[in-house]
């Protein structure tokens, strides 16, 4: 069993996760308003070509604008981007995600031709055309636009529940995935709600028109609001689906996801009463600053909904096949006997900085098998985490590491590496010496071996009756 | 491996390469398209600052590229998608290396690509001749310098992965910048083979445009003729510059007798382009068959330069060793729902290129 090493790159004090969270979160924000704006297009082109609302047709062009400016040029770059990052984050998981779903991927992309053509079409002659072939093409542009959602959520929903791909290893199997439909109907929610927000202040940016218009135009573009009555029962059923132990660490097992989950919810809650109460209700006017603000809202909410999908899938990428740091649950075993960067072909950067080899083999198990979710002092940093342990504490904790921490894979080294790793972080807590000692008592590395063996290669996360058996639960 | 390219390699290994060799046919051509043309209109720019030219003086060339191009920088991105993916498949591990080798220059490319892209949509303003001087010229400058930095960055990213052998030392380094004798000849002779494809392209564009009632001066053809032969002139002396900084393994592989119809289908493409350019260069306008003929050896060549830059890909990474990669990959599901799909898809592209000619009242 060959694991294949990739180059790691040290983010200083930042995760490496917040890098793809951050570039993730604009992507998300900014598709979504793609897909709901097509959806809101088409309902103004009916209201316009019906009759039912004459300035909906200066909206339409003044919206498309935007859509174009912000959905193709930051969407598209961004969309391509995140598989650049991806691959900086966990090559392997990306890697193992186009083996498994590329020609999902290569028909989301017959997708994304359609939507940039049709698109394009509708900019560029739309104001030239008659209402018919305007609506189709905007109907043409959604269309794509929504199936682009519909490959792709696929495709992160078995991330978090692959399903019946753990047994059948089937592409359909693993796409229609347990959370597959919750995911898909929220999201669409999603996005239906960010379209009419962006909506609001695209309306507040209008010249020459006069506010009876903008008051007409904002109160049609808050009906789709209604929608977000959906997300509640879509949220329960999301959560109903997943993995128990995920579901625990949103619901109290861990205060990080729970703040955020609380976040993206209270958030949400605020967006939609306001939506209710005093657009749809009252038919109170909003202007462009508040309707920023509440599109800011939603970015948050977004921002802590995806933090919170990233982060329950914990210990797993891919849940029971590839754990965060990119090992496969099978490999641990193999690892433990040979030792994890025994194969490593990357030298460190700043090898001279070490004080001894074994404190240069703990600061490569570090990037190997760490470095992913935890920087050594700075965000989410070892030092923190470990701080208050004593050193014998250090090596029990991390020898028995899914114990520790359920949402931690487990060590997936020998005694030899993991002693050096607890010398790294001994040695960066007593500000780097210049010379450290050695420490290659051999009663200590049985006694690591010893813990290593009781914790066994598996993790200790809950599985689901129609989730494979997690080996050695 | 005796038999023509592809057909000595394996079944999976065949069906990857091919669907990403006419996937990445397809991105060159918009991505040709957009990078001479944003060249083009840099050097449009700068000429009209220096002579003090108004912007309703600029020839249609310039009015064409200018109107089309933030359409085909997004039609080349889009078109990059499925190549992007395909070489995941064919080629994981250096492609996922040399992208994290580069990391901080690799990422970069987003944001300038981001601006590139806002910078194009600037050019379309009508009011941009009453803009300072240094705006001006950034707005006609930066989305050509913007895209050559994402198309250098690619290179360097490509011949990076093709040197396992250099990888832990330049990741030692933490060098920011990958550094070759033939970087430089390689990305120029890119460069240089894009502008016949811009130029055709537009020479497509005005064409269209003259058959919608709007006039096109002789001369925009005569001049996108002869910019398109001293760029071939340039390419061919990019090409004698690359082969000669080349490493042993390029030349072999590439002169090698399995890519041998590829060479000569790109030599006949190059003097079937080079006869066309000639006819349209002498004479200033352009007949159907110069057209045609130019279009046909412009494919011709693209395709054939395409497969030779890939046999040297082909030669400094084994693609046989990754065999069993690529049968594994096969063995998923998906492919005829890709397939299915790709044909109504395009059905549907079309109908939408269907709706706009038959519903545009006034031209385009």
């Amino acid at each position: 069993m060959s694991v294949p090493y990739y180059p790691v790159n040290d983010f200083g004090p930042l995760m490496h996760g917040m890098i793809i969270g951050g570039l993730g979160i604009l992507h998300v924000f900014v598709a979504q308003f793609a897909i709901g704006g097509g959806m809101l297009l088409c309902y103004f082109q009916w209201l316009a070509q019906t009759g039912r609302l004459p300035v909906a047709r200066h909206f339409l062009d003044s919206y498309f604008k935007a859509l174009i400016l912000i959905g193709f040029v930051i969407g598209a770059v961004t969309g391509v981007a995140m598989w650049f990052t991806t691959i900086q984050i966990s090559p392997r998981t990306i890697g193992m995600m186009v083996d498994e779903f590329h020609w999902v991927w290569a028909t989301e992309w017959t997708f994304f031709c359609l939507e940039v053509v049709a698109g394009y079409a509708f900019y560029r002659c739309g104001s030239r055309l008659s209402d018919a072939a305007r609506m189709t093409l905007l109907v043409l542009y959604t269309f794509a636009a929504w199936m682009s959602l519909f490959w792709i959520n696929g495709i992160l929903s078995w991330q978090l529940t692959p399903g019946g791909w753990t047994q059948s290893q089937g592409v359909w199997s693993g796409f229609f995935n347990p959370s597959f439909f919750p995911s898909l109907l929220f999201r669409t929610v999603v996005s239906i709600t960010i379209a009419g927000l962006a909506a609001c202040v695209v309306i507040n940016t209008m010249t020459p028109l006069e506010r009876a218009a903008r008051a007409a135009l904002i109160h049609h573009a808050a009906r789709p609001l209604q929608f977000m009555a959906a997300m509640p029962i879509l949220g329960v059923w999301f959560l109903w689906v997943i993995p128990p132990d995920s579901r625990s660490w949103v619901l109290g097992g861990s205060a990080v996801m729970t703040i955020f989950m609380g976040l993206a919810v209270g958030a949400s809650l605020m967006i939609g009463l306001y939506a209710t109460v005093g657009l749809l209700r009252q038919k109170l006017y909003i202007n462009g600053a508040t309707a920023t603000l509440l599109t800011a809202l939603a970015l948050g909410a977004t921002a802590g909904g995806e933090f919170v999908r990233e982060g329950v899938r914990k210990p797993f990428t891919i849940r029971h096949e590839l754990f965060s740091n990119s090992i496969r649950a099978e490999e641990v075993a193999a690892l433990r006997f040979a030792g994890s960067v025994t194969a490593d072909p990357y030298p460190l950067r700043d090898a001279a900085e070490y004080a001894n080899d074994q404190v240069r083999l703990g600061a490569k198990v570090f990037r190997f098998q760490c470095a992913v979710c935890h920087t050594l002092d700075g965000m989410n940093g070892l030092l923190h985490l470990s701080g208050s342990w004593t050193t014998q504490q250090k090596r029990l904790n991390i020898a028995k590491l899914q114990y520790t921490k359920a949402c931690m894979p487990p060590f997936s080294g020998n005694a030899v590496e993991l002693e050096a790793l607890v010398q790294l972080l001994e040695w960066t807590s007593a500000d780097r010496p210049a010379s450290w000692t050695l420490s290659s008592d051999p009663k200590t590395l049985k006694e690591i071996d010893a813990w290593l063996d009781e914790a066994g290669p598996h993790p200790r996360v809950r599985a689901r009756a129609n989730e494979a058996p997690v080996r050695g639960n | 491996m005796d038999a023509v390219f592809p057909f000595g390699l394996s079944g999976p290994t065949i069906g990857y390469l091919v669907l990403y060799l006419f996937t990445l046919v397809i991105h060159v051509v918009f991505m040709n398209y957009v990078l001479a043309g944003s060249a083009y209109l840099a050097v449009s720019s700068i000429r009209k600052e220096i002579a003090g030219v108004g912007k309703g003086d600029e020839s249609q060339t310039s009015r064409a590229l200018c109107d089309w191009m933030p359409f085909a920088l997004s039609a080349a991105i889009t078109a990059g998608v499925a190549p992007l993916l395909f070489v995941q498949i064919l080629y994981k591990r250096p492609f996922y290396t040399a992208n994290l080798l580069l990391f901080h220059r690799w990422m970069s490319i987003l944001p300038v690509l981001i601006i590139g892209f806002f910078l194009l949509y600037l050019l379309k303003a009508r009011n941009l001749s009453m803009w300072p001087r240094g705006i001006r010229v950034l707005v006609g400058v930066g989305p050509f310098l913007c895209i050559a930095y994402t198309g250098y960055a690619w290179t360097e990213n490509h011949v990076l992965s093709l040197r396992e052998a250099e990888w832990p030392a330049f990741y030692a380094a933490g060098n920011m910048w990958f550094q070759a004798m033939e970087l430089l000849p390689r990305f120029l002779l890119w460069a240089f083979g894009a502008i016949p494809t811009m130029c055709l392209l537009v020479v497509w564009q005005l064409r269209f445009l003259e058959r919608r009632g709007q006039a096109v001066s002789v001369g925009d053809y005569a001049r996108l003729a002869r910019i398109a032969l001293a760029s071939l002139v340039c390419a061919a002396v990019c090409a004698v510059w690359y082969f000669a900084a080349r490493t042993e393994g390029t030349s072999q592989s590439a002169t090698a007798s399995v890519y041998r119809p590829y060479a000569v289908l790109f030599g006949f493409g190059l003097i079937l382009e080079t006869w066309g350019w000639i006819t349209i260069a002498g004479r200033g306008d352009t007949r159907p068959l110069s057209r045609w003929v130019i279009t046909v050896g412009l494919m011709a060549s693209i395709v054939g330069a395409t497969v030779l830059r890939e046999s040297i890909r082909i030669a400094a990474v084994d693609i046989s060793a990754m065999r069993q990669l690529h049968e594994k990959a096969a063995s998923v599901g998906g492919l005829p729902v890709f397939l299915g799909f790709f044909v109504i898809n395009a059905v549907l592209i079309a109908w939408c290129f269907r709706i706009v000619r038959r519903g545009v009242k006034a031209p385009v």
